[in-house]
């Protein structure tokens, strides 16, 4: 059975509408609820994942290092939580992640553009015009970081398989259309698509666990075979990929591992410098 | 209904048939295989069967088609895709177009035994895998 995935330009919007379509469809919805889960199985506080999933990383803030450590095991628990059908999924970016899974129905909304303005001004008592500068800041910010984050452009219609605008449709018409569009055919779980988010789910449990002695790995799975690329110098090669294949066959259902161990070229100029 | 399952399979790579019928012929299914997709077709215009098993990337006809022709002369047979050229487009143009499954190569003899046996019990058989 199908999952849907609510991305909007306002995470409270995404959120009111996943919250009603999982009710009229008698699903489950997936949040940041599963956040706190995440933190005690990392143990960190669950404040960094929450802010890792809106900030970029900065000088003053947080590392580049640290940022894709945290969104690594915001994926994995998410992809976990995927695994079950009839879920709605939202505020867990999980449009720029789940990719190429046929019964994954991606829902973009747009948020009625007066609402929040007017929501801004009664809260803050800011002008109109400050308000709507300061929501086009935040918009701008959320696709930078999409962009940063996936290298994918949210806010670019082409990523999803609807996209509603709440300016001329009720939320209420909204929950229809989406309730509507998920009732296809084309939407329904089958064996290659279970397949293909089970390979992610695997994918992203094992680069969560890899991330924080190799950063910047790269995994791929399917059924059960993974393909692993990291950087390396020259003389570490064995060394890493003999590492990388112990702790990735520790992970319940890898059957094999095939480590590309890709030459340093950065580390190596700086250490011919030295 | 007759005791045993009906099935047909269609794949242009002889070795697919080769190494599937044994499989389902254990599941206790009547099992004629076709590389040719023409051949396939007079076969199923002459009769209906339970379950259609075809390849989606062949010359002349693709599976698509054969999916199409199939459900027009027999809605109840449950049509599954294979291939391995699997996209989530055709993945859901299949299923649009009223597949029963879709499954990527390679996929063991058990894994089609597994859908096999769902498409089965969804036409009233009772199947062990």
């Amino acid at each position: 059975m199908p999952v849907i995935i609510i991305s909007s330009d306002s995470y409270q919007t995404g959120r009111e509408i996943a919250g009603s379509a999982a009710k009229a469809l008698g699903y489950d919805t997936i949040g940041r609820e599963i956040l706190g889960k995440a933190a005690d199985k990392y143990k960190l506080p669950e404040a960094k994942l929450t802010k890792a999933l809106h900030e970029t990383p900065s000088f003053l803030g947080m590392s580049s290092k640290l940022w894709k450590q945290y969104l690594a095991y915001v994926q994995e628990a998410c992809l976990s939580e995927l695994l079950r059908d009839n879920v709605v999924c939202q505020g867990l970016a999980a449009h720029l992640y789940v990719l190429g899974v046929p019964h994954v129905l991606r829902v973009r909304i747009l948020s009625d553009v007066e609402k929040p303005v007017n929501q801004l001004v009664s809260q803050r008592g800011i002008s109109p015009d400050k308000a709507s500068k300061l929501l086009e800041r935040e918009k701008q910010a959320s696709r930078r970081w999409s962009l940063e984050a996936f290298r994918l452009d949210e806010t670019d219609p082409s990523q999803y398989d609807l996209v509603i605008g709440l300016s001329q449709i009720d939320p209420e018409e909204a929950v229809k259309i989406i309730k509507e569009t998920v009732g296809y055919a084309r939407f329904r779980a089958m064996t290659y698509s279970i397949q293909c988010m089970e390979d992610l789910a695997l994918a992203s449990k094992v680069r969560a666990m890899l991330l924080e002695r190799f950063p910047g790995a790269r995994v791929s799975a399917n059924r059960g075979t993974l393909v692993i690329e990291t950087l390396a110098l020259k003389r570490e090669k064995g060394k890493k990929a003999k590492a990388i294949k112990e702790m990735a066959g520790k992970i319940p259902g890898v059957e094999y591992v095939e480590v590309h161990v890709i030459n340093d070229f950065l580390r190596q100029a700086a250490e011919s410098f030295r | 209904m007759p005791e045993r399952l009906s099935v047909l399979l269609l794949d242009d790579e002889p070795i697919v048939g080769k190494r599937l019928k044994p499989a389902l012929a254990k599941l206790g299914c009547d099992v004629e295989i076709f590389e040719n997709p023409g051949q396939a077709l007079q076969r199923i215009a002459g009769k209906d069967f339970d379950i259609v098993v075809t390849d989606i990337r062949m010359d002349e006809i693709d599976g698509l088609q054969v999916l199409e022709e199939v459900l027009k002369k027999s809605p109840r047979t449950k049509v599954i895709m294979i291939t391995g050229y699997a996209m989530m487009s055709v993945a859901r143009e299949a299923m649009e177009k009223g597949a029963f499954d879709f499954i990527s190569k390679p996929f063991s003899p058990d894994d089609l035994r597994s859908v096999i046996a769902k498409a089965a019990q969804s036409l009233g058989y009772s199947m062990d895998v």
